[in-house]
């Protein structure tokens, strides 16, 4: 397939928006600065949900990272914030974490995005390594395949040192439909229910939820929350990103295409494919929301 | 219109030149509206703009025709006794649209008859085996045979809809991709679609490989990545046509899933048009 939004090594590497992953915040608010509402600028696409190394259930054409990333910038995507498989299904976290911090600094696009499983012993100095010796933006949680709801006092804890060092929390509702789940290992989505009154009481922490449904979305009791926002990877329907933006506001609405797992076209189109949306609405989703939740600016 | 291009998507010329036939369109794939059209209208009509930008050259959907394929009884009289209802679609979008019926196997007469009114008579090219619902029979029972043999006489095309759900089915009348294999076993001049290659594709492909008169549509889950690479793979490209699910599923879900696949240009002309154009037409 011919790319329609072509951005060659040099321009990329020339481009605001590509950094390594040391200098990822500062690049990106300058980004933003820099356009603000040029309608003449080539779209900018910030893909906030990418893994990086192999699902352990079947082998993904993308899960190398370099196919990954050649594929990425054919699309025109600028910088993908990448989580691990290996931070699903490791629990040495402080070596899967490093594995991927080390991979991203290959690659100039890649901003990498720690995972953290409170169940285990210590899980803070994770968190510590995440944010202090690898800089990383964010962290990532399964609840679902680490074995802990969101009640879970650790998780507010959680959420409060994430809160201490300035770095947005990105909770996983799943990995994959639980209808075609492998059956050695079926994984209910994640309950979002309790993250009301946490957030209610943390409004300054930053919370992104990947992967959820429309129908998760786009409960009511988001609407008053404007430090939760979701990825668009699996909101499916012809008007379901539209709906959701009426009803979160645009704002709250971060592209995220769930690639290597799912193909990420798929998101890619499902943004602008019932023409609802204004230039600048997509602009916004496609990146510019993502520039300011990496900043610390929700709305 | 902005001023940028829209990402994910090929020219419109390139996706003109796949002459995209749409095998599984689900406007108000449930229920048409009390007045047996309204919110199927609606569902269209929302469709539009991903089925223009798509470049579609045609879809087919599933039109219940009163024979107890849904759970509302006045709405299943209006259409047994006003038909002109069912082909509404039809008329204002001639070019666009096509159909099979919804059958109902738990009442094989009914169905025969509507076989008969609606594929022998026209305008309807197949049938729509029901996975949920009223109507939805395991395809292995011997209502459903009778039903096939009919069709099969008729050169009608089926659509069996199918899931291998982890956990199991969702109700009794569900089939698998497995069920489908044995009955198709039994009508080997007969084509079959089954509907989202089994939902759980991997045991799906699996399932019907050994069956060369069952083809495998493509909507109806997430757009994992590998799916089309392992069906080309294991079934051939031929035997495997575009489905968009419409609008409840989006463009980027479903036509995303074969425009990144890692499979060749000639094998998307075939699994987005090619494979349909030639079961419909012989």
């Amino acid at each position: 397939m011919m790319p329609r939004v072509v951005m060659n090594r040099r321009e990329l590497l020339r481009g605001t928006l590509a950094v390594g992953a040391a200098s990822w915040a500062a690049s990106a608010t300058q980004a933003a600065e820099a356009s603000p509402s040029d309608e003449q600028l080539p779209l900018q696409i910030i893909d906030t949900n990418v893994s990086l190394f192999e699902w352990p259930f079947r082998r993904l054409p993308l899960d190398q990272t370099g196919r990954l990333v050649e594929k990425l910038r054919s699309l025109g995507v600028t910088q993908a914030w990448a989580g691990s498989f290996d931070g699903i299904f490791h629990r040495d976290l402080q070596r899967a974490n490093e594995r991927l911090a080390k991979e991203c600094e290959r690659f100039p696009e890649l901003v990498p995005i720690g995972s953290v499983n409170p169940t285990l012993p210590h899980w803070e100095r994770d968190v510590e390594s995440c944010a202090n010796r690898w800089k990383m933006p964010a962290i990532r949680l399964h609840p679902g395949y680490h074995g802990y709801t969101l009640e879970d006092p650790r998780f507010a804890e959680l959420l409060e040192m994430a809160e201490e060092h300035g770095i947005l929390i990105q909770i996983a509702v799943a990995v994959e439909d639980q209808r075609t789940q492998p059956t050695m290992l079926r994984v209910p989505d994640v309950d979002l229910l309790p993250l009301e009154a946490l957030l209610r009481s943390r409004p300054k922490s930053r919370v992104q939820v990947l992967n959820a449904n429309a129908r998760q979305a786009s409960q009511a009791q988001w609407i008053n929350f404007p430090n939760l926002a979701f990825d668009v990877s699996r909101t499916d329907g012809t008007d379901a990103v539209p709906m959701l933006c009426k009803i979160l506001g645009v704002e709250r609405l971060l592209f995220g295409s769930h690639t290597p797992f799912l193909v990420p076209e798929a998101a890619m189109i499902r943004v602008h494919e019932s023409e609802l949306l204004s230039s600048e609405d997509l602009r916004q989703v496609y990146a510019k929301n993502a520039e300011r939740w990496l900043r610390g600016v929700q709305s | 219109m902005p001023s940028f291009s829209l990402p994910g998507l090929p020219s419109p010329d390139v996706l003109k030149s796949y002459r995209i036939r749409d095998s599984y369109f689900t406007p108000s794939h449930s229920h048409p509206g009390a007045d047996g059209k309204s919110r199927l209208i609606s569902d269209i009509e929302r469709s539009l703009p991903a089925i223009h930008l798509g470049q579609f050259e045609k879809l087919c959907f599933f039109p219940h025709v009163g024979i107890g394929t849904t759970t509302d009884p006045q709405l299943e009289k209006l259409l047994r006794t006003n038909p002109q209802v069912v082909l509404e679609p039809f008329e204002r979008w001639p070019d666009l649209l096509f159909g099979m019926i919804q059958v109902n196997a738990h009442n094989v007469a009914a169905s025969l008859d509507a076989i008969n009114r609606w594929i022998a008579d026209g305008p309807m090219r197949g049938v729509y085996f029901p996975g949920g619902g009223p109507a939805a029979m395991t395809c292995t029972d011997r209502n459903v045979h009778q039903l096939v043999e009919r069709v099969a006489d008729l050169n009608g095309v089926i659509m069996q809809h199918t899931w291998f759900k982890t956990g199991g089915k969702q109700g009794p009348g569900e089939s698998t991709p497995t069920e489908l294999a044995e009955l198709a076993a039994q009508f080997p001049e007969q084509s079959f679609l089954c509907a989202h290659a089994g939902g759980e594709w991997e045991q799906g492909i699996r399932a019907i490989q050994d069956f060369p008169n069952i083809l495998a549509e493509t909507s109806g889950f997430d757009a994992t990545a590998g799916f089309l690479e392992m069906a080309v793979r294991e079934l051939g490209a031929e035997r495997i046509v575009f489905g968009s699910h419409l609008p409840s599923r989006s463009l980027g879900t479903e036509l995303g899933k074969v425009l990144g696949a890692e499979i060749s240009e000639r094998d998307k002309q075939r699994i987005l048009g090619e494979n349909y154009r030639r079961l419909l037409d012989g």
